[in-house]
């Protein structure tokens, strides 16, 4: 069956019924901004995901990709703005090839609205929806809840009043790409270091009529400081009561095992921060 | 009008700052060990406290108050065995592992403690002072039966409005002999061969039940009650830390230790072949 | 009444109402309960250890509500008993966590107590009396307590650092170590892993049960820095409340020594 799974539902009801706390979601407590430039659109976003007061992930992605020229940038729930606009932006791409026209940035924002009023605010995508394509530049914000607003600048997420200040003070219209980019950033910024749910590093997307930019990290204001001791264990330190040793062999029965060998291109995806 | 002229018409500063009371309070040379509580300004106190610090009723309660314990004694031919746990635990935190549940109140009188750790800290102090006073008056030390009573009679002046403790008074003095009750904050007073006290009191039971006999021999009844209080703290959560083991002879209290349930854990599984639910090695 | 119609707040008691659901209700409303809360969660953590001969009470500098923060530097780590505003002179350091005005009124409290003390008696208080004191403070709000942790910190009659803690109604116990406030759950296991040595072994010192623990050592003031530092900063990657500056107050026999360091802003 299509569609959402319902069949725990109604135990969960009598669950919190009886006073057992919801699971806690992942939330992006998150200042996101959006704003039009002389020639394009220009989206971003902070990388702090919290569940309650506890960072879940320091640097996490926020801007989503719809199109190659409609970026989104999400705050909410994480897992709803992931699932939503990887809905959308998969349905937006069967429309694409089914018309044979390139996706319209009005277009994802309908069906993202219709989405989510279908859904009546229980999926807690709140988005900034921005692209160009033939008709020109659109910027978009839409709500969990379905309402849509169409502006040249725009905030949302718990940092949203931080940022939207830094916008009311300093936009002006006609900016330069250089300058719209800056302007974001730094309404970001308002966003990581007066709003609590937001923080470290800036995520910029520049979306022109002939080029996507995607800036990860664009700004790294909250390097952490080198620790001022080592922590590392002397081997034997943790108390063992027995150990059995797996051979290569013996995983082998149930998985394939490659060698690798030193020389070959190892894939790291993103580096981890280890002890020295 | 007169009155409502009054009422409105005082300076708005009067209120300001320390009542008299309470300058009054912070000159005096000794501080009172006083029954002069603040109350928040509502028409039901104790269900305002019991929406804030009671994580029973209000798992969600911002103030989370310390709880959960075992704590036993029992009267046996050599005397009283007094043994508690040293957990101290604020909703599913451990806030300590090393509380002191055995309130020395003067060299032959012990409490312990169970429930609220500031309301046991606090009135079995109170109870020490006036058994010192008692001590002072008469010129003889106080009854284990009277202590009690000086201490159930106060908490059941409190009663309702929240006070939360359960507690042994053990002693030995010349006209009672060795002596155990129990106390706690429903005012309930009880005198007995054994108690056991807590969240952790069903396990203790169980081992303590099985075993016990009047004629122990002292080391055996010092065993009983180490392992009695080892067993609480093996499945009951909220109990555990170290083994705080006491005797009451007939001059007084005896400490045998404050040590870690850990290495007494897997001595006994090892050594006696005992808790063999547990495995110590991988299969 | 006509006009109450359209009034959009037509009483003060009901107050605003502009949205339809709950279109002007004029008609005899139900008593209405506004229930008493007079606390609020202003987060930050602190932490004590105390070493051979010094006892060190520090704690971030940042005080919230909600996702807002109120102040970038307001410090939860108070000297008491010295004597002028300042704190010149005091030997015994405290520090508060939680609801910050209860925090305020307690501090000021045991600071009047301290210097009545010190007035009426000649000398100053030792930490094992005022300790006792604070225990005493806050129980008589056993029933409208104190939303706040305290730690309180100083050197003992043997010279030695001591640290006692808190709960929000008093019953009270000298540690080596203790963290509170928001960070507390991620601050504290680190504490018993690196201060008490919980959890770890001397290498080759055994096989299997006869593997022997590591004992507690007493560390000196410049590790307990360092160890003071880290916490506090692993706490601010971890935790939204914790952050903008780390306020540290370092008793010794020569008296208080005060030491700040910048933490991250975000």
């Amino acid at each position: 069956m299509p569609g959402f799974d319902f069949s725990n539902h109604n135990r969960n009801v009598a669950l919190h019924a009886q006073g057992v706390p919801l699971p806690k979601a992942t939330s992006t407590g998150t200042t996101i901004v959006g704003c039009i430039f002389d020639g394009g659109v220009v989206i971003a976003a902070d990388t702090r995901a919290t569940s309650g007061p506890i960072v879940a992930d320091k640097n996490c992605e926020k801007l989503h990709y719809i199109a190659p020229q409609i970026w989104c940038a999400g705050a909410g729930t994480a897992a709803d703005t992931e699932f939503t606009t990887a809905l959308i932006s998969s349905n937006l791409e069967l429309h694409a090839l089914s018309t044979g026209r390139k996706p319209r940035v009005v277009t994802c924002m309908t069906m993202l609205k219709q989405h989510l009023f279908q859904y009546q605010g229980h999926i807690g995508a709140y988005l900034v929806v921005a692209g160009v394509d033939p008709t020109g530049v659109g910027l978009f914000t839409v709500h969990a809840h379905g309402s849509t607003d169409k502006l040249p600048y725009v905030t949302m997420g718990s940092g949203s009043l931080a940022a939207m200040s830094v916008f009311e003070t300093q936009w002006k219209q006609k900016m330069t790409r250089e300058e719209a980019v800056d302007l974001t950033s730094n309404a970001i910024q308002a966003g990581i270091f007066n709003d609590l749910g937001s923080g470290s590093n800036v995520d910029v997307c520049v979306i022109t009529s002939d080029k996507t930019t995607l800036m990860r990290n664009h700004i790294k204001p909250n390097e952490r400081e080198q620790k001022q001791r080592s922590y590392k264990f002397a081997r034997g330190t943790t108390a063992v009561l027995n150990e059995k040793i797996i051979t290569k062999e013996e995983i082998s029965k149930y998985v394939t095992v490659h060698e690798l060998s030193s020389d070959d291109d190892v894939v790291v995806v993103e580096k981890m921060d280890i002890d020295s | 009008m007169d009155t409502l002229v009054a009422q409105y018409s005082r300076p708005a500063f009067e209120e300001e700052g320390y009542s008299q009371e309470d300058q009054h309070q912070l000159a005096q040379i000794t501080p009172s060990l006083s029954l002069n509580f603040a109350l928040p300004p509502l028409a039901n106190p104790s269900a305002f406290l019991r929406a804030t610090t009671d994580d029973h009723a209000n798992p969600d309660c911002p103030i989370k108050l310390a709880h959960g314990t075992t704590t036993l004694a029992f009267r046996f031919q050599g005397g009283i065995i007094v043994a508690t746990d040293s957990r101290a635990t604020a909703g599913n935190w451990i806030a300590s592992q090393t509380v002191k549940k055995v309130i020395e109140i003067n060299n032959c009188l012990l409490g312990t403690m169970a429930g609220g750790a500031a309301d046991c800290q606090y009135w079995l102090a109170y109870l020490g002072m006036q058994c010192r006073l008692h001590e002072l008056r008469h010129k003889r030390r106080i009854s284990v039966a009277a202590a009690s009573k000086i201490l159930s009679n106060l908490v059941y002046s409190y009663k309702g409005m929240g006070l939360s403790m359960g507690t042994m008074c053990a002693g030995v003095t010349p006209q009672e002999g060795p002596a155990l009750y129990y106390i706690d904050s429903d005012g309930t007073r009880l005198a007995g061969n054994l108690f056991c006290v807590g969240s952790g009191q069903t396990f203790a039971y169980g081992v303590l039940d099985a075993e016990y006999h009047y004629d122990l021999k002292e080391d055996e009844a010092l065993e009983l009650g180490r392992r009695s209080i080892l067993a609480a703290t093996h499945r009951d959560a909220y109990s555990g830390g170290f083994i705080n083991l006491y005797h009451v002879k007939e001059d007084g209290w005896v400490k045998h230790g404050f040590n870690d349930t850990n290495p007494i854990f897997w001595k006994t599984k090892l050594e006696k072949g005992e808790f063999s639910n547990v495995t110590s090695s991988l299969v | 009444m006509a006009a109450s119609i359209f009034s959009s707040n037509p009483t003060l008691a009901s107050g605003p109402n502009y949205s339809f659901s709950q279109a002007a209700n004029n008609a005899a409303a139900g008593v209405k309960e506004h229930s008493f809360y007079p606390y609020t969660d202003n987060g930050g953590s602190t932490l004590g250890i105390s070493g051979s001969d010094f006892a060190i009470l520090a704690g971030d500098t940042r005080s919230t509500s909600g996702y807002n923060i109120n102040s970038r530097y307001a410090p939860k780590v108070f000297k008491i008993g010295g004597d002028d505003e300042t704190g010149e002179g005091a030997h015994i350091v405290l520090s508060v966590v939680g609801f910050a005005a209860d925090g305020q009124a307690l501090k000021e409290r045991l600071d009047t107590i301290v210097k009545m003390y010190k007035y009426q008696h000649g000398k100053n208080m030792s930490v094992k009396a005022c300790a006792q004191r604070l225990s005493t403070i806050l129980y008589q709000k056993r029933f409208f307590p104190y939303y706040v942790h305290a730690i309180l910190g100083g050197i003992d009659d043997e010279g030695k650092g001591s640290l006692y803690s808190y709960d929000p109604v008093g019953s009270y116990e000298r540690e080596s170590c203790r963290a509170g406030g928001a960070a507390a759950s991620l601050i504290m296991p680190f504490l018993d892993n690196q201060v008490k040595n919980n959890n770890q072994y001397i290498p080759g010192s055994g096989e299997g049960h006869e593997l022997v623990a590591r004992k507690a050592e007493p560390l000196p003031k410049e590790e307990v820095v360092k160890i003071v530092r880290d916490a506090f900063t692993s706490a601010t990657e971890r935790h939204i409340e914790v952050g903008d500056g780390l306020q540290m107050l370092v008793a010794t026999k020569d008296g208080i020594e005060e030491v700040y360091f910048p933490l991250k802003r975000d």
